[in-house]
This record gives structure tokens, sequence and C-alpha cells, in this order.
């Protein structure tokens, strides 16, 4: 490039309809499968560059250079015309680098001896990867807007194998750190995974009050985010009750990062309250399609790819919570779902669900013996209006945006 | 490629001294273009165009990986830094390197957003798809050896269209891959027509077990489910420990052949730089090869790898990963399988599937299936679930294959622990006993 810069480019091409977005990156990885260990350490760069000529064009490159050189590739390919977003506007220090990114901890033996432990010796820990990430992250735009922003977090990745005789199971969890790590959550997520499916045990009850774990509330809650995120609501969600009233669910990913990946400030968005749908989410495009303005909700997995929305920080909010001990005495018959078996099956469109779990009986409030695989499936909205009571968790999902657990208690539930 | 071979050797040897150390450098350009389609029209386009670079040091079960995101000298010297740093070496000089611009692509995107737009047209006129045309030139720098260096350009066409059926209009979701050649196009279009047949109205599928043919190459995920994945070095699976032994009928043959240039998951060399040989997966119904790296492969004392360490992308570490899976065709017609058969279910299609390797229980999702009765076709079942465990269903596989080998073009991508890799396979038709299915709701 000779002097002009990828601003004045993207001016030339698009006048007054573009944005560009830059990000830089880096990571520190410790995998640990066994004595296997594998370090990494990783640094990314990228820009990427939205423009309307009128048509929709994205662009993306690792360099200046390279994405100056791309610009006319994407601008190439005969396309319709597509309405220009209203920009945001405003400006935000770019923050200083930070100090040098330490290591995350190496957390194998004591994670594997937590595992030992809860399962009194039934399931082994065989892989851990444990990454800690700082990006810092840049949105300028047609309209003048100038933002910058850095985050950082603690994601990871476990694996653990249950052996009852020859029989086997594998458990996976993904977690996500705010503060400290919570290695005894893990633990005792993978040891239910992995050695309650092992007991060979039905379901002695087919009817009943189902207590959700919090990475089972979680599990259902992101499945349910995506109808947030739509141009229209199906019938099913649209009419009377969702929820019961003194239940909420909220998108608020202030804590994460103070804009989304278009440069909107991020904010408190409450969905569902009162029993009914409140808002929606919206990125710049489809807030223009609304005719109404973005919530922040323009969510970018990778500078390679244009934002797409969706929810980024979703969790239920209650007025009343009831402590799990409270909801597990109050559980007159039924079953604990610890864990899923099966990725939750959710058609938002036609109203079904599908949820495969193992966990516990319980009757009068105690635990009666495990449950190796059980399974509840029907109508979404009836599931949602029978949620009874429920107790927010503090920790959070990567699935892959953060979503909020809860220990949830649903009435009337039949059981396969 | 602006990196000069002896150089990074150069730089490479004094981190592989001991016998047994690997130290290699991986660069990927990645060139991915995509057009959003919706109704005849281009909504949108999308040009990505990055490189990265990867030093990665192993010996045993010990790695260091440094990855940044430029493919040149001064990235290069970056990312050898660091694996000397974390391996306590001394340091390479600090200079930045010149960068030198990359060629371009042939421009074959302005040729298929028109054959697209024809195709689509007369097959599918009122769609939502996603075209993508992903090119990877990977070079790899070993330490030990030579540099190698490969392109593939790899097209897949994803998404829904409206089909008419004697019960009214229906979405469907479509899903196509291959790599660019002359002749995809014409396949794309024989997808096409199949995918927008005209249905009968679907029936729910009936629970419990089953015999089941896996027609139209769709055999081809259940072999890599149950087969590539647990035979990956180091995995493992109920198959561990029976190495020779026969679990399937004589006739079954599978291979992993990344050879098949013709499929999505075929490369000339895997990303440690080792020319892919194919391997048997099941040689006459008996358990044969495993699916190694380099480093796998001195483990288990064998002699060198077997060309299947693979990497999602440079900033990771090479795994043992199946690219496609072949199975060997057999001798018997479609309408003799059907008759044999009997009662049962015909299924043509997966959009997905899963193995857990610990217990050996596997799951394939598929969006609708025939039921057969005494030997023909009869209602359209709606979607369901396969399940089974992989040697009670490899004992299940019944002798006598479908006689001509299909690619399984709705396979393409297959992720594991995260890392997503191109694969495929081509498979007869194979009529399996004893599989339970379930409804999906």
């Amino acid at each position: 490039m000779t002097g002009i810069t990828i601003p004045e480019l993207l001016e030339a091409r698009a006048p007054g309809a573009w944005e560009l977005y830059r990000k830089e990156g880096a990571s520190r990885e410790i995998v640990r499968s066994g004595a296997d260990r594998c370090e990494s350490v990783r640094r990314e760069a990228g820009l990427a560059a939205r423009w309307w000529d009128p048509a929709s064009r994205f662009a993306a490159a690792g360099s200046e250079e390279d994405l100056a050189r791309v610009l006319p590739e994407a601008a190439e390919a005969a396309a319709s015309p597509g309405e220009v977003p209203q920009w945001p506007s405003g400006a935000a220090r770019i923050p200083e680098g930070g100090a040098a990114l330490d290591p995350p901890p190496d957390l194998f033996e004591e994670l594997a001896r937590l595992v030992s432990a809860e399962s009194r010796g039934e399931a082994a820990l065989r892989h851990l990867s444990v990454r800690r990430g700082r990006s810092v992250e840049r949105v300028v735009n047609a309209g003048g807007l100038d933002v910058a922003w850095a985050s950082e977090a603690l994601t990871g990745f476990a694996e653990a194998v249950g052996r009852r005789g020859a029989r086997a199971c594998e458990a996976r969890a993904l977690f996500r750190w705010e503060v400290q790590p919570d290695l005894p959550g893990l633990a005792r997520r993978l040891s239910d995974r992995a050695t309650l499916p092992l007991c060979g045990r039905a379901s002695p009850v087919d009817r009943g009050e189902w207590l959700l774990d919090v990475s089972v509330a979680a599990a259902l809650l992101a499945a349910l985010a995506p109808l947030f995120a739509g141009d229209g609501h199906p019938p099913w969600a649209a009419r009377g009750t969702l929820l019961p009233p003194e239940i909420s669910i909220v998108d608020d990913a202030t804590p994460d990062a103070p804009y989304d990946g278009e440069g909107t400030r991020s904010r408190r968005v409450v969905l569902v309250s009162g029993g009914a749908l409140r808002a929606r989410l919206h990125d710049l495009a489809s807030a223009r399609r609304a005719g109404t303005a973005s919530t922040g909700h323009g969510v970018r997995r990778s500078y390679r790819t244009p934002p797409a929305r969706a929810a980024r920080r979703i969790f239920f909010e209650t007025e009343r919570p009831v402590p799990p001990r409270e909801l597990l005495a109050s559980v007159r018959r039924g079953l604990f779902a610890s864990a899923l078996t099966a990725p939750l099956f959710c058609d938002l469109e036609n109203d079904r669900y599908e949820a495969q779990f193992t966990g516990v009986a319980v009757t009068a409030g105690r635990a009666q013996g495990p449950v190796a695989a059980a399974r509840v499936r029907g109508r979404l909205s009836e599931l949602l209006r029978r949620v009874a009571a429920l107790c927010p968790d503090p920790g959070f999902f990567p699935m892959p945006d953060p979503v909020g657990g809860a220990t949830l208690l649903v009435e009337r539930v039949s059981f396969d | 490629m602006d990196l000069d071979p002896s150089a990074v050797t150069r730089w490479l040897e004094p981190l592989a001294r001991e016998p047994g150390e690997i130290t290699d450098v991986f660069v990927e350009r990645r060139r991915e273009t995509v057009l959003t389609l919706r109704d005849g029209e281009v909504v949108g386009s999308q040009v990505a165009s990055t490189e990265a670079l990867s030093a990665r040091w192993q010996r045993g079960g010990q790695q260091q990986l440094a990855a940044v995101s430029r493919a040149d000298e001064a990235g290069l010297r970056d990312a050898l830094r660091e694996l000397r740093a974390a391996l306590g070496r001394a340091p390479l000089p600090i200079r930045t390197g010149k960068r030198v611009e990359g060629e371009d692509p042939p421009p074959s995107v302005e040729r298929w957003r028109k054959r697209l737009a024809a195709l689509l047209a007369r097959q599918a006129p009122r769609h939502r798809m996603r075209w993508r045309l992903l090119e990877l030139t990977r070079d790899v720098f070993p330490a030990r050896g030579a540099h190698v260096t490969h392109t593939r350009r790899l097209v897949s066409l994803e998404g829904s269209f409206t089909a008419a059926s004697r019960r009214g209009d229906e979405t469907r979701a479509f899903s196509f891959h291959g790599p660019e050649s002359d002749t995809l196009s014409d396949e794309l279009k024989a997808w096409l027509i199949r995918a927008g047949e005209p249905r009968e109205a679907a029936v729910p599928c009936p629970e419990g077990e089953t015999d089941a043919v896996l027609a139209g190459g769709s055999a081809a995920v259940l072999f890599h489910e149950i087969l590539s994945h647990p035979l990956e070095a180091g995995a493992a699976s109920p198959l561990s420990g029976l190495a020779d032994a026969r679990v399937a009928v004589p006739e079954l043959d599978v291979r992993d052949d990344a050879d098949r240039l013709d499929l999505f998951g075929g490369y000339e060399c895997d990303d440690e730089g080792v020319r892919p040989r194919p391997v048997k997966l099941l040689d006459a119904g008996r358990l044969a090869g495993r699916l190694t790296t380099r480093s796998t492969a001195a483990r288990m004392g064998r002699e060198g790898s077997n060309g299947h360490g693979r990497r999602a992308e440079a900033a990771d570490a090479p795994l043992p990963r199946g690219s496609n899976t072949v199975v060997a065709a057999g001798s018997v017609t479609r309408e003799e399988m059907a008759r044999r058969l009997g009662n049962g279910i015909w299924i043509e299609d997966f959009d997905a599937g899963s193995v857990e390797l610990a217990s050996g229980s596997f799951l394939l999702r598929f969006p609708r299936a025939r039921r057969i009765r005494r030997g023909r076709l009869s209602d359209e079942l709606g979607p369901g679930l396969l399940a089974g465990e992989i040697l009670q269903t490899l004992r299940g596989v019944e002798s006598g294959l479908g006689r001509e080998s299909h690619p399984y073009r709705a396979l393409g991508w297959c992720s594991r622990g995260g890392q997503v890799v191109a694969v495929q396979g081509a498979a007869p038709d194979v009529l399996i006993r004893g599989l339970a299915v379930r409804v999906q709701t």
C-alpha cells in the first residue's frame, strides 16, 4: 500500500457505508492426556471489512496489505443490493498493552484426584486442556465510531472415562472460569456423566418432577437462545405465557465486553419477563430490517467471518430464587438430571424437544439411586410453562458464547 | 512460497539433535470465498485470505507449539523464538523479514456463480444456500527431510430449499462437498435432482430393533464412526487389543484412503509432510491397520507414519485422523439387496453421527428413510436415530455388499476435540442386522 489507509480505500468503495474490525489476540494453552503434555503459545492478528456498494460485501485478512488486496475480489461477484445499517458512533480509549500473558495453571493432577474421589475410583480423568486467552478488538466505521476494548478468559475442555467391569462410559465437559477455577464442580460433572450410566438401571418413575442440574439447564437455555435472535417468533412462543411470571430470561454481556463485534455498546436486555416475550436481540443488520436500534448482539466468533446476530451472555433470573437443597427437598417423586447423554434436541419451529440424560431417582426429597438413562420429550411450550422454581448459578458455560446455569425444577414431566 | 527451505532447516536442526525429537514448521495459506444465495440471487459475498505458521517440537509425549498468524520470515522467526524460549534453547536473532505477495488464485468463483445460478434455477428455485470455495495451501518443513507443499480446492454447497411433494411444499436440508474438478458440477446437479425428488408424506419411524440397508454411499458415515475413529492411534475403544481379530464377514474390506483426491478428505501429503498410504482398517473382515502420525508410529514401534497426522489449522498440533473411508464393493444388485433385507428400513442419508469410544456406542441421525416390506420399498419414514455398538454392528454386517461404491458427498467435515478436518468416503449398499432405531421427536 502506498500511504492509502484501509478506511480511505473503503470510503472510496462505499462512501458512508463501511466498517473495519481489527483483532489482536494471544493465548497460552496446556493440554494434558495422562503423561502426554503439549504446551502452546499462539498469537493472532487480523482485520475484517464490511461495506455496501450497494451489495453487502465482506473481506478478511491477516494484515492491511493482504486486506487491501482482497477487497476488490470480494467486490467482484455480481450481487443484489443490501440495506446499509444505521452505524453506531462514539469513541473509547484503546487499552494499553497488558502484561505478558501468564501460562494457564496445570490442573491435571488435582482434577484427576478430585474425579477419582468423587467417583470412588470408578472414573479417571483422561484429558484436560486449559487455555488462557487475551484479545484487543477495535471497530471503526463510516459513522465516525472508533472504539477498542480488551478481554481475557480462562476456558477449557475435560474428558473422563468411567469403568465398571467390562463396561465403560465417556464424559466430556467444556468450562469457562471467570474468577477461580471451580475444580470440585467440574469433577462432579465429569464423575456423574462417566459413572451414572454404568449402573444399568432404568428410571423407576414414569411421571413426576424433573430437577435439572446447572449444566443441563444451561444446555436447555442455549438451545432456546435462537428463539430470541430470529426475525419472527414461532406461533407457540408468541402466544400467551412462555414462562411462569416470576422467571425471566436476560442477556447481559457487559461483564465480558463493553461493546459487541460491531462496536455497539453492550447492554442488559430482558427477553422474557412476566411470563411473556419482551424483546429480541438485534445486530445492526436485523435492527435495520426491523426499524429499530441494535441491542449490541452482533457476535464475531472469528475475524474471518462476518458478525452474526446471537445471544452473548444469556441467563435465567428470578425474583424468588430457591436454594438447590430446597429444590431437591421439594421433589416428591421424580428424577434429577445430572448430565445429558446426547445433545439436547430442540425444534423451535415446531415446538418440540427431546433430552436424554443420566441422573438420580428422587422420592420425598431424597436420592433413591442412580438412573442410567432416561428420556424426556414433548412440547417446549409445555416444558417452559411447567418450570416451578429455580436457583440461578454464578457459573457460565461456553456454548460457545457464555450461557448461565441454574438448578431448575419442572413439574409434571413424563419420562421414558 | 516465500520461506527458504534451507534456512528453515538450518534453524530447525538445533532443535532436533536428539534421536526421537520431531521438529517441523507448518505453514497454511487459506483463502475462503463464500456466496450467500437466496432464490436465485447472490445476496452477499465474502472473501477471507489468511495465513498462519507454527513451529513444533515433540519428543515422546512432550510437545511444544508456537503459532503466529503470518507466514513470512518474520513470522517464522517469531514462532521459532517462542519455541526456543519454551525449550530453554538459545534464541534466534531478531530481524524483520520481507513480505512477499502470494499468487492470486485462478478466477473460478465467477464460473461457479454462473453454474450455480443455472443449476439452482432449474432444480431448486426457492433456496437459501451458502456456497463456499476453500483453497488451502500447506507447506511442511521438517527438521530432517524434504520440504513438501500441496494445495486443495474444496467446494461446499449447504443450506435448504423448498421442494414440491405430494403433501405440498416442504423445506429440505441440503449438503454437498467435493474437491473442485471439471465434473463436480455434474455431480452436484445429480445430488440436487435426487434431493428434490417428490416424496410421500412421512410416517413416524418405528422404534426398536430393525435390520437396515445403508444405501447410496451412506454406509461410509457408519464406517467412519465405528472404524476410522476407533483405529486412530492412541484411541482406546472396544477394538483396542483385538489386532488381527475377525470382527466381520470376510467380504468386508474397509480402508482409509487419503490418496483418493476425488474425495473431499484426500490430500497429497499430511500435515507432518508424510505422503499418505492407504490403510486397511478391515481386511477381509479382520482388524488390520491403525492411523498414525510420526510420533504415534514411533511409540507403536512402527517404521514410520502412514500419513494421517492432520491439523485443523496451523495453530493446532497434528493428531492421528482419518481421511476418506472407502468400503470395497461386492456383487449384489439394489433389488437383490432389498429382497435380502426382507423387512426393515432403507437409509440413504445421514446428517450427523457420533461415537463414544470408551463404550463403543454410536449414534447416527437420518432425516428420512424408507420402510421395506417383503423386499419392496414401502412407506416414507420421518427422521430417526440409528444406534448400536461397534463390535455388535460389525458382526451384524451381512455378506453380500452392493456392487457399486458411491461417493457420499453429504459427508464433509469431522470434528474431534474441537479440531475440524475434511473427510469423506465411498461405500456400496450394506445390509446390517440388529440395529436399534429411535424416532427423533
